[in-house]
């Protein structure tokens, strides 16, 4: 054992101090709350307020305390204990390790992904610690037309920087486990090979140096299991996705220090942009099959959570090291988009709900379990906060229909007090946001590539009434997905939008009808019970008010790129991007692939898709076709039928060489007589 | 009566119609289109066969193993396995087929094109070293199970997938 890997002596005291002020404010606040309520005793509707309250004031004080020592460790600027960091010798001396940095994909754009895999590679390239890294991209695609793109796209790429016998691509003929499932395929199959394994997500970006500082830290502390290198927002030109990647860039450093400062070897893992020990992951984190139907039992689907907590259980540190930099990903580039990722998410965490109590876990990670669940709860708590707040206000009197202009001071409501936390509440909300900004104004670099300090503060406001506008919506959002997984809803897995299209109207209206209809039955129903509750609701109703153009406009790519223009929401990956996101932009500008319109068409007509193709149909594990679909796909390819192929029909197709090889004769020979 | 399927080329050559067309179908795979290459290439593959019209599965795999040949020879790799078809990408890839029939059929092969064509065979991935990820065993409500398990005497740590 190595106990400079696990948890250092202070990781009590730090927790005792976040988890304690976090415990003593709620506390405080839920006192006060009952206070408030109890002026004229306490009724049953009361008290499932102030039990909502407690839930919700719990979680804005545990991320708001989170925040503060995530301040206070990026104010004083100390590395945190617990891991060892390479001296300036052992920096120089070349890593003794081997290492894979996975990619697995499913249907994604093949010009986007293999662009930053290059960008990644040159990155790792130019440290000269090449000969340590070798790349895999894992495909889970399913759709016969990314499949043939991608298998062009990595040759391309291999042709480009020689990188045959380096960079891998596999792709899997079913899709058992999803994400989960193609890593465990890759470690059963290669993971022997390597002592560490980078797992990447389908947009992520990681410069060389932080992939060898990560293998450099795993060689120096071998009881660590999984380093997550906290990934910063960058590349993308519609407004929200600029308002998220700036809201990361001012106040995530704030949360992933206090996260890290708290949590110290019991951190969380995200999925990606993290390196893992590929011995103990194999051994230690096969992800058992929940008990059950969905959406708690069966595959486990928000794996990331569960692979820490095995980790962990095994006797291996997860640390989150915000200090590695150089890591990327791209946020979703509009807010149907963001809730559509949710979504997924969402049952995934409520998933995790049912290992809260699993024997041998270590407490923290019991806390990151349920954290994931309060992220996607407290929505629909907040929303039935709110409700019960209009319940009870009815149901006590304070206020009436009969008397819509009576005030609750009338009762002798304490209202100073009721504004007193609700300002204790909304300042414990912004205030991770005052505190990255106030870090930003103080590295005059940090703001100066974000615009300067007027234009920072600037941003900061602005962003700060949009996201306010735009959290009812989410809350609506994140609740419909709550109430349908715990309904039994299932979810569908799919790829993510990654592009920057311009949201249609009609589909913003479709998707946000209900919003806007709540929207305006709360503004009705509250100015008919109280007219003077419809300023305290004014945030909540504006936001649902304006959900279908709010949605629209900030899905706007000339929007988001007019911002940057006028110096808003700049960061400094703009300003000064880092080479390897350059790089990636760069290859992807140069090298667009044209897209596959038809995956058999395009393998039978091409003289390269169909060799490449055919060699590496002989490097899959095993023909896995159905032969039903086979032998539709062969009347129709080869009796001269005109019908099109279905989709299972071209991937049959594309798995059967001796189909494709007589396919492509036939084709030339007709061509040439 | 056979007939010459490119006599002007080769008058004194013959070679079966369907032979001719398989080997053109099978040399097309490597990107030549011209009928001059593809002569070439017939001629090439059944040189010093036992009969100048072998039939066309024979032929085939005459030019099989040619190419096989001439790609281990190229590429410093032992025939067989999936060299032929990971060569044949890496020859189109490369574009061979715009250096002509001479290309294989003539001994040398240029440098820089060797190098390219080595550097362009599809290395999907590397060998496996097969190993197994055991689904980790978790119980959920520990304190329950151990009530299950006085009461019904079960053995402890089943895996709950199972």
């Amino acid at each position: 054992m190595h106990a400079h890997s696990f948890s250092p002596e202070s990781a009590g005291r730090r927790r005792a101090c976040v988890l304690g002020l976090a415990a003593a404010s709620t506390v405080v606040g839920t006192w006060e709350m009952h206070r408030l309520l109890s002026v004229r005793g306490t009724t049953a509707p009361e008290l499932v307020l102030v039990a909502l309250f407690t839930l919700c004031f719990g979680w804005i004080a545990l991320s708001f305390w989170t925040a503060v020592a995530g301040f206070l460790q990026l104010a004083v600027g100390r590395r945190l204990p617990g891991l060892r960091w390479p001296t300036a010798e052992e920096e120089s001396s070349p890593l003794t390790s081997r290492t894979s940095v996975v990619m697995p994909i499913h249907n994604e754009d093949p010009a986007a992904v293999f662009a930053n895999v290059q960008a990644t590679y040159e990155s790792v390239a130019a440290t000269g610690h090449l000969d340590a890294f070798d790349f895999y991209v894992l495909s889970d695609s399913t759709r016969a037309e990314a499949w043939v793109a991608e298998e062009l796209a990595w040759a391309e790429l291999c042709r480009r920087v020689g990188g045959q016998g380096r960079i891998f691509y596999r792709r899997r003929t079913d899709n058992t486990g999803k994400k989960a499932g193609n890593l465990q395929d890759f470690c059963e199959r290669w993971g022997r090979h390597y002592d560490f394994t980078v797992v990447l997500d389908a947009d992520s970006l990681m410069d060389g140096r932080t992939l060898v500082k990560m293998a450099r830290l795993m060689e120096l502390n071998p009881r660590a299991g999984i380093l997550q290198a906290p990934p910063l927002c960058v590349g993308r030109s519609t407004l929200f996705a600029r308002l998220q990647q700036f809201a990361g860039r001012v106040y995530g450093p704030v949360v992933a220090a206090g996260a890290a400062a708290w949590q110290l070897g019991e951190s969380n893992y995200w999925g990606h942009n993290a390196i893992l020990r590929t011995s103990a992951f194999i051994e230690h984190c096969g992800l058992p099959v929940l008990p059950g139907q969905q959406p708690f039992g069966g595959h486990i689907l928000s794996h990331d959570f569960v692979e820490a907590a095995l980790m962990r259980r095994a006797g291996f540190t997860v640390w989150l090291v915000p200090e590695l930099g150089g890591s990327y990903e791209q946020p979703p580039p509009n807010l149907l988009a963001y809730a559509q990722r949710d979504r997924r998410w969402c049952q995934g965490n409520l998933q995790h709900l049912s290992l809260v109590l699993a024997g041998g876990l270590h407490p923290i990670s019991r806390g990151h379990f349920l954290m994931g669940v309060m992220s996607y709860a407290a929505s629909p708590l907040w929303l039935m906060f709110l409700m019960a707040g209009l319940v009870a206000a009815l149901h006590d009197g304070w206020v009436s229909w009969a008397h819509p202009t009576a005030h609750p001071v009338d009762f002798g409501f304490d209202t100073g007090g009721a504004l007193r936390l609700l300002g204790v509440s909304m300042g414990m909300l912004l205030a991770p946001k005052l505190m990255g900004l106030g870090l930003a104004l103080a590295r005059g670099q940090d703001a100066a590539r974000m615009g300067g300090r007027a234009r920072l503060v600037a941003s900061v406001l602005v962003e700060s009434v949009l996201a306010t506008l735009l959290a009812p919506v989410m809350m609506l959002f994140q609740s419909h997905f709550v109430f349908g997984t715990l309904l039994g809803y299932r979810v569908s897995w799919t790829s993510q939008q990654r592009e920057d299209a311009d949201l249609p109207w009609a589909e913003a209206a479709r998707r946000h009808a209900v919003h806007t209809a709540v929207g305006v039955a709360l503004a009705i129903g509250t100015f008919a019970l109280s007219p003077g509750l419809v300023a305290w609701l004014a945030p909540v109703v504006a936001g649902l008010l304006l959900s279908i153009p709010l949605s629209v406009l900030t899905a706007r790519a000339s929007l988001g790129l007019w911002t940057e223009r006028v110096g808003l929401f700049l960061i400094p990956e703009e300003t000064v991007p880092p080479k390897v996101l350059e790089r990636a932009r760069e290859v992807t500008e140069e090298h667009a692939v044209a897209p596959v319109a038809d995956a058999v068409d395009h393998v039978l007509s091409d003289a390269r898709a169909h060799a490449l193709h055919l060699a590496l149909l002989e490097s899959l594990p095993g023909p896995e076709t159905v032969p039903a679909a086979l032998a539709s796909a062969r009347r129709k390819l080869l009796g001269g039928s005109v019908e099109p192929l279905s989709a299972p029909e071209k991937v049959a197709v594309l798995l059967d060489a001796g189909t494709l090889t007589e396919a492509r004769e036939r084709r030339l020979t007709r061509a040439t007589s | 009566m056979m007939q010459t399927s490119r006599p002007s080329i080769l008058e004194s050559a013959w070679v079966r119609p369907e032979t001719r067309a398989a080997l053109d179908a099978f040399f097309r795979g490597f990107g030549f289109t011209s009928d001059e290459d593809l002569t070439a290439l017939a001629l090439w593959v059944l040189e010093g066969a036992r009969e100048q019209g072998e039939r066309p599965q024979a032929a085939v795999a005459l030019a099989r193993a040619r190419v096989e040949t001439w790609l281990a020879g190229v590429l410093s790799q032992e025939a067989g396995g999936t060299l032929l078809a990971r060569g044949r990408a890496a020859f189109v890839l490369c574009d061979g087929a715009r250096l002509g029939a001479r290309l294989l059929t003539r001994g040398a092969v240029p440098d820089g094109f060797a190098r390219a064509l080595r550097a362009a065979v599809p290395v999907p991935a590397p060998v496996q070293v097969a190993s197994v990820m055991p689904e980790q065993q978790l119980v959920l409500w520990p304190f329950g199970e151990l009530l299950r398990r006085w009461w019904r005497g079960a053995q402890a740590d089943v895996s709950i997938s199972r």
